[in-house]
């Protein structure tokens, strides 16, 4: 099955012509695409400036616009404004640091938060390091002098199943859990030879004490099958491609000795390193799936997975169901981006920025009826990342004289590193929102009843949103700068009325009743999702 | 009888758990309760001694106990009985229901005329040895812990003479009992032998599982476990406290954080010179200290958990009734 | 979850309930936001007024020393067995309370769950199967909480208390969704943030969520999602959980009453479930930890025998007497049971090959027995069951489907495991 799935990818390749150069390009291929499967009418129409900003903003800069930021765009005439702004937010800083968030939570989920890690992957943002280099960084971490990217298999080598598991996943967008203890019920490409070929990979390495890893010389994997057969694993992977392990040509006594360097390092700090086999299957996977041949799943991988975070769900939905029983939505336009991953070298903020210059990306929503939302005809809803929301309730809660945001704040880039600080300990409490997520009673009963709500967002002080919201006169300048300041956009004349008689019924306390619109405000679901 | 000069005998592995034992004088019969509710007895004058059961009723339960008044033995068990049984024949002479709850110790004072025992009924009972009928019953030990689950008595003693009677509980609380009048005389506590967890597993462990009298009467031993901080595991030092008993000043307070464990047992070396403790957790352990200074003279570590000893008068010959073992030492010089 | 979301997927199962299909293939499509979507079709498909009281022995209580004692073997330990109020059953002497009250109670005696570790065992006796790295199973709570609770409840539907630190996890509501979670209460009893700030007035608090319902839903008239739904719904249900604190509240309860449930915080935790079931809450979760005796087996389950007897016993009598029983499953369960071994230490460790469990009150056949294992309880003898059957057989009790499936992608998760049989024996 998979090889008659990889046939017709590979023909589907041939039929197309050479990749786009620029991501507007790019971009215009993703509508082209998009529009062919999706008759006109469904569409939903495109979104106004101030969603626009709030949007993109979110997605390449992880946090809402700051008021300033709203209005310089609303203001600006100029025709390419949409073009220059994701150019500009997707080379700020914002970028670096939202993507590193975004690319933590793929890769360690919460297993733990590792700073050391999370600095690792700034600075791989930082210099846009490319998705294959970072392949390569985390899963053969012994190959550099950095210990830090070995956090990703570090955290998982106890159980040699959530090692394959994970990596299955995360690296190639398929889940073959079930094929464990018996070929996959529903998927027919699954089966057990596929899953402890798989794991055969992982099963030699091991953590050493000054937190890297390594390989052993030798271990394989014995299983049974349904039938009651013992077989021994190959090195497989998920084409179905095997890897012949030449014969280890030592005595005895030498891998004793090799055995005995291994535990050294397993147990001392400071151990001499232990000899490295010439043959590491950690390796011998990462280049078999980089190779030519068999990059597919790794390329569709990312590009699925990109497509996921600014679309809201997949071309390949869920994203680990990447197999023949489950197409793609859109089979071609995941070629096209997967094969303009490869021709530009994973660059994943050139797809990033394409996909954002698409109309498709810039779509509304409908109001009713909505259209199959595999057909991308309208915006999907995304929770914000909890550190979207965090980061998001604080830029919000701001002076919005103050916190001015990129170009109008000379010192932007140090401010905002102060912000990604600050956000943390609230995003740290966030449930990270997976499919079909929802939102829980324990975040409500915290954004209402929580002390540190009051104190962190609504206090009436200086340099807080609250705070500046009181020295406004006016109740409708009140609510019209509490809206750009947390919505992204002006109140609507109901809205405006509610708000403002909403404070006339309090005069008596003003600064409460102005912290509680606000509050009902980021309490909104327009606030907690992107849309 | 130098500390230092222990050495083992012999040893007979099993696959019961040995609670308690006594022998004769001479050391050459031994007798011993079991967690399959028989008691045996040992011939050692026998080429290749076996364990013989002894004939009767019995008991239900573990056999936790066994007092030895010359004639007869009396052996107290978790089935709440006191049995009478002629250390001659092996026959058993009387079984009574002793207590309500588990009986935890039964000893015989130094005139042999009485019987003392302990249970998680929290009741000191005196029996008279020959008749069985019970002379009288006192307490000075709550039912419940502070933590309202129902605590236990494990330990009793009584002084050389004759003249005095101790009895420790759970929570750490010691009884000094006047053994005329039946009046409790002082008492002493010991809290640090509890270990009640709040916080990580809402039970308890540890307790006063030993006592013992001086020689010349005056000071009071108490065994125990120290404070354990993962109460699912007896993982906490071997505690040891010494009390001259009138003033209730604490003479001694030792822990022994190698061999860990309970201090299921207490005896005063001749003289008072040395302390010897024996108990364990998963393993045993055989400690000596000295008795004035506290420091530690000699240790041996036991294969199984030590559950009572019996040594003869001249503090030459110890038996030691274990986790499925039972073993014969000696405190007698090496001969070369 | 994502096939809810889809439209064409929600028209299918309309076009089965339209049809004959059964509850089943029905409810298949009805899992998380769906049924927040569709609270009609949803709503038909309660099953009103049952509840769900799970006292959870963490750590692993010894079968030998409760439900399945072996006196005068080698494994037996040394206490007694006693008769029941029901002929030919016989318990440990360490529920006494319980053996005059086992008339509502079955005991399983034959699960054999294999695993022996407490995280991989604990996962599998709170979700009913095997945990794989990347799907996240519901727990017994979010799934009875999903099945049974009412969507715009003003009670929460899944309330978990476990105070003591060892052993100590949340439980997860898995891919059931956050909506699903339980309230999970460790130091204090009464929940987190459920307390309104004494800075702002109860007017206040309620208009300002009046202005945030209106601009949610002025936002909504532009934006439909179920997301967005479940959103509100948790916002919607924040007023109505603040009105319920005074159901963490035992002294409201008369002295006699209290006195009843006894001085442990067990018997406490047990009083608020009560309360909680009673007012419409659908699962409570009452862990008692820790019952880890390697050490010191026999003093340790003197202690938590003598409060699990009591306060369970305690809990079916008020149960009972309030005609709640019928309508309550009281589960009495741990991670595992404990070797009939005993160890040096007078301790016994982990064991998963033979051990009990019991099941009370609502669709269960009081007074019985399932299942046997041999003279020194090593093995199963009789009546072998996994942790699937358990799950299938509590569903069962509570008229759930067994076979009912949830939709995670393409892929259909039982709400039982695979395989798993209720066990007839014991079900009314």
């Amino acid at each position: 099955m998979v090889r008659q799935l990889l046939s017709v990818f590979a023909s589907l390749l041939l039929a197309l012509t050479a990749s786009a150069t620029s991501p507007q390009e790019l971009a215009r291929e993703i509508d082209r695409l998009i529009d062919a499967n999706c008759p006109k009418e469904l569409q939903a129409d495109l979104i106004n400036e101030s969603a626009f900003i709030r949007r993109v903003t979110l997605d390449l800069a992880g946090r809402i616009p700051t008021a300033s930021e709203l209005m310089a765009f609303r203001d600006s005439d100029s025709l390419t404004k949409r073009e220059d702004v994701i150019e500009r937010l997707i080379e700020s800083v914002d970028f670096t640091f939202h993507h590193r968030n975004e690319l933590d939570t793929l890769l360690l989920r919460r297993l733990e938060h590792n700073d050391k890690w999370r600095g690792f992957l700034l600075e791989a943002t930082q210099e846009n390091r490319s998705w294959d280099h970072l392949f390569r960084q985390i899963m053969v971490p012994e190959d550099g002098e950095d210990t830090r990217p070995a956090a990703f298999l570090r955290k998982r080598l106890r159980d040699l199943d959530s090692t394959t598991n994970d990596s299955s996943i995360i690296w190639f967008g398929v889940n073959i859990g079930c094929a464990k203890c018996h070929d996959h019920p529903l998927v027919e490409d699954w089966t057990q030879e596929h899953y402890y070929g798989l794991a055969s990979f992982f099963k030699r390495t091991y953590q050493t004490r000054a937190g890297s890893v390594g390989e052993r010389f030798d271990g394989s994997i014995n299983y049974t099958t349904v039938y009651g057969e013992s077989l021994k694993s190959k090195f497989m992977f998920l084409t179905g491609t095997t890897l012949p392990e030449p014969d280890l040509k030592l005595a005895e006594n030498e891998l004793k000795e090799i055995a005995a360097a291994i535990k050294k390092v397993e147990r001392e700090d400071k151990a001499p390193a232990a000899p490295r086999p010439e043959f590491r299957p950690r390796s011998q996977l990462v280049e078999a799936a980089l190779s030519d041949t068999e990059q597919d799943f790794f390329a569709r991988n990312i590009a699925n997975r990109l497509w996921a975070r600014m679309f809201g769900r997949g071309l390949i939905h869920p994203l680990d169901q990447g197999h023949s029983e489950n197409p793609p939505s859109h089979p071609d336009l995941l070629d096209v981006l997967a094969r303009d991953l490869r021709d530009h070298g994973f660059d994943m903020r050139r797809t990033l920025q394409a996909m954002a210059l698409s109309n498709t990306y810039a779509r509304g929503a409908h109001a009713v009826d909505p259209p199959p939302e595999k057909l991308f005809a309208s915006s999907l809803p995304r929770p914000l990342s909890p550190h979207q929301y965090s980061l998001s309730l604080l830029i919000a809660s701001s002076d919005p004289n103050k916190t001015l945001g990129l170009e109008s704040d000379l010192d932007w880039d140090r401010h905002r590193e102060e912000l990604e600080r600050r956000s943390e300990s609230v995003a740290r409490q966030l449930e990270i929102p997976e499919d079909g997520f929802q939102v829980s009673v324990t975040e409500t009963l915290w954004f209402s009843n929580h002390p540190q709500i009051q104190s962190d967002y609504l206090q009436p002080r200086k340099d807080r949103l609250v705070g500046f919201l009181t020295s406004l006169e006016s109740d409708e300048d009140i609510v019209r700068t509490a809206m750009r300041s947390v919505l992204s956009r002006d109140p609507s004349s109901e809205e405006l009325e509610a708000m403002t008689s909403y404070l006339q019924d309090r005069t008596d306390r003003r600064d409460d009743a102005i912290g509680q619109i606000v509050w009902a405000m980021f309490s909104s679901p327009e606030f907690r999702f992107n849309h | 009888m130098q500390p230092s000069n222990l050495h083992r005998l012999s040893q007979w592995p099993c696959q019961d758990i040995l609670f308690c034992l006594t022998a004769n004088q001479q050391g050459n019969r031994i007798w011993f309760g079991s967690s399959d509710a028989g008691v045996y007895q040992l011939d050692l004058n026998e080429e290749k001694p076996s364990r013989q059961k002894l004939q009767g009723e019995g008991h239900t339960s573990y056999v936790t106990s066994i007092a030895n008044c010359g004639h007869s033995l009396v052996t107290g068990g978790y089935d709440r009985k006191l049995i009478w049984w002629d250390a001659e024949s092996g026959n058993q002479i009387r079984r009574i229901q002793a207590h309500e709850k588990w009986i935890r110790r039964v000893i015989v004072t130094p005139d042999s005329k009485h019987v003392l025992s302990v249970a998680d009924d929290m009741q000191c009972r005196l029996w008279d040895a020959a008749t069985g009928q019970q002379v009288a019953e006192f307490t000075d030990h709550a039912e419940m812990t502070p933590h309202h689950y129902p605590s236990m008595l494990y330990a009793v003693a009584v002084s050389p003479e004759g003249s005095h009677f101790a009895t420790g509980d759970k929570v750490g609380h010691v009884a000094i009992w006047d053994a005329q009048t039946l009046q409790k005389v002082a008492e002493l506590e010991t809290p640090v032998m509890y270990t009640w967890d709040p916080k990580q597993r809402r039970h308890s462990i540890g307790g006063i599982r030993s006592v013992a009298f001086s020689s010349d009467g005056r000071r009071l031993a108490v065994g125990g476990i120290g404070k354990i901080g993962n109460i699912d595991h007896l993982g906490g030092p071997a505690r040891l406290e010494v009390f001259d008993w009138h003033s209730g000043e604490r003479q001694l307070e030792l822990e022994d954080t190698k061999w860990k464990g309970l201090i299921e047992q207490i005896v005063w070396g001749p003289d008072d010179q040395w302390i010897l403790t024996t108990g364990g957790d998963h393993k045993g352990f055989t400690t000596f200290y000295d008795a004035k200074s506290g420091e530690l003279v000699h240790q041996e570590q036991q294969p199984g958990h030590v559950h009572a000893l019996w040594h003869d008068d001249a503090y030459e010959s110890l038996f030691l009734a274990s986790h499925k073992q039972l073993s014969h030492w000696s405190m007698r010089e090496k001969e070369a | 979850m994502n096939a809810s979301n889809n439209p064409s997927l929600s028209r299918r199962s309309w076009m089965r309930l339209a049809g004959t299909a059964s509850a089943a293939t029905l409810a298949s499509d009805l899992s998380g936001l769906e049924a927040l979507g569709s609270p009609e079709l949803s709503q038909s498909l309660r099953h009103s007024g049952k509840r769900v009281i799970l006292l959870w022995l963490a750590g692993g209580a010894s079968q030998l020393e409760t439900w399945d004692p072996k006196p005068g073997r080698a494994t037996g330990g040394p206490f007694s067995k006693i008769q029941t109020s029901v002929p030919g059953i016989e318990i440990s002497e360490l529920l006494p309370k319980m053996s005059s009250r086992l008339k509502e109670t079955a005991i399983i005696r034959s699960l054999n769950t294999k695993i022996a570790d407490h995280g991989n065992a604990y996962q599998l006796m709170d979700t009913g199967r095997i945990a794989e790295p990347s799907l996240k199973f519901p727990h017994l709570g979010a799934m009875i909480a999903h099945e049974l609770g009412q969507r715009d409840s003003q009670v929460p539907d899944y309330v978990s208390m476990y105070t003591s630190t060892e052993g100590r996890r949340q439980g997860t509501a898995g891919f059931l969704g956050g909506r699903y979670n339980p309230m999970f209460l460790t130091d204090q009893m009464m929940p987190a943030n459920i307390k309104r700030l004494e800075r702002i007035s109860d007017v206040d608090h309620r208009d300002r969520a009046e202005l945030r319902n209106l601009m949610a839903s002025i936002f909504e008239r532009k934006n439909t999602h179920p997301m967005y739904d479940a959103h509100n719904s948790a916002y919607e249900r924040v007023r109505g959980l603040m009105a319920s604190d005074h159901l963490f509240d035992i002294d409201r309860e008369p002295q006699s009453t209290r006195n009843h449930y006894g001085p442990t915080q067990f018997g406490q935790q047990c009083l608020i479930a009560r309360r909680l079931i009673e007012a419409g809450v659908p699962f409570v979760k009452v862990a008692r930890a820790w019952w880890d005796s390697h050490g010191q087996n026999f003093e340790t389950h003197q202690e938590l025998c003598a409060d699990l007897d009591h306060c369970m016993a305690a809990l079916l009598d008020d149960l009972k007497s309030r005609g709640l029983l019928d309508s309550t499953l009281v589960i009495t369960l741990g991670e595992f049971g404990r070797t009939p071994t005993i160890n040096g230490s007078l301790g016994r460790d982990h064991f998963a090959s033979a051990w009990s469990c019991t099941l009370s009150g609502c669709g269960i056949q009081g007074g019985t027995v399932f299942g046997k294992t041999d003279e020194d309880g090593q093995k199963v003898a009789e009546g072998e069951m996994n942790a699937g059957d358990l799950f299938a057989t509590i569903f069962a009790a509570l008229g759930i489907d067994h076979h009912k499936e949830y939709m995670v992608g393409s892929r259909p998760i039982p709400i039982a495991d695979f395989d798993s049989e209720p066990c007839h024996d014991i079900l009314v």
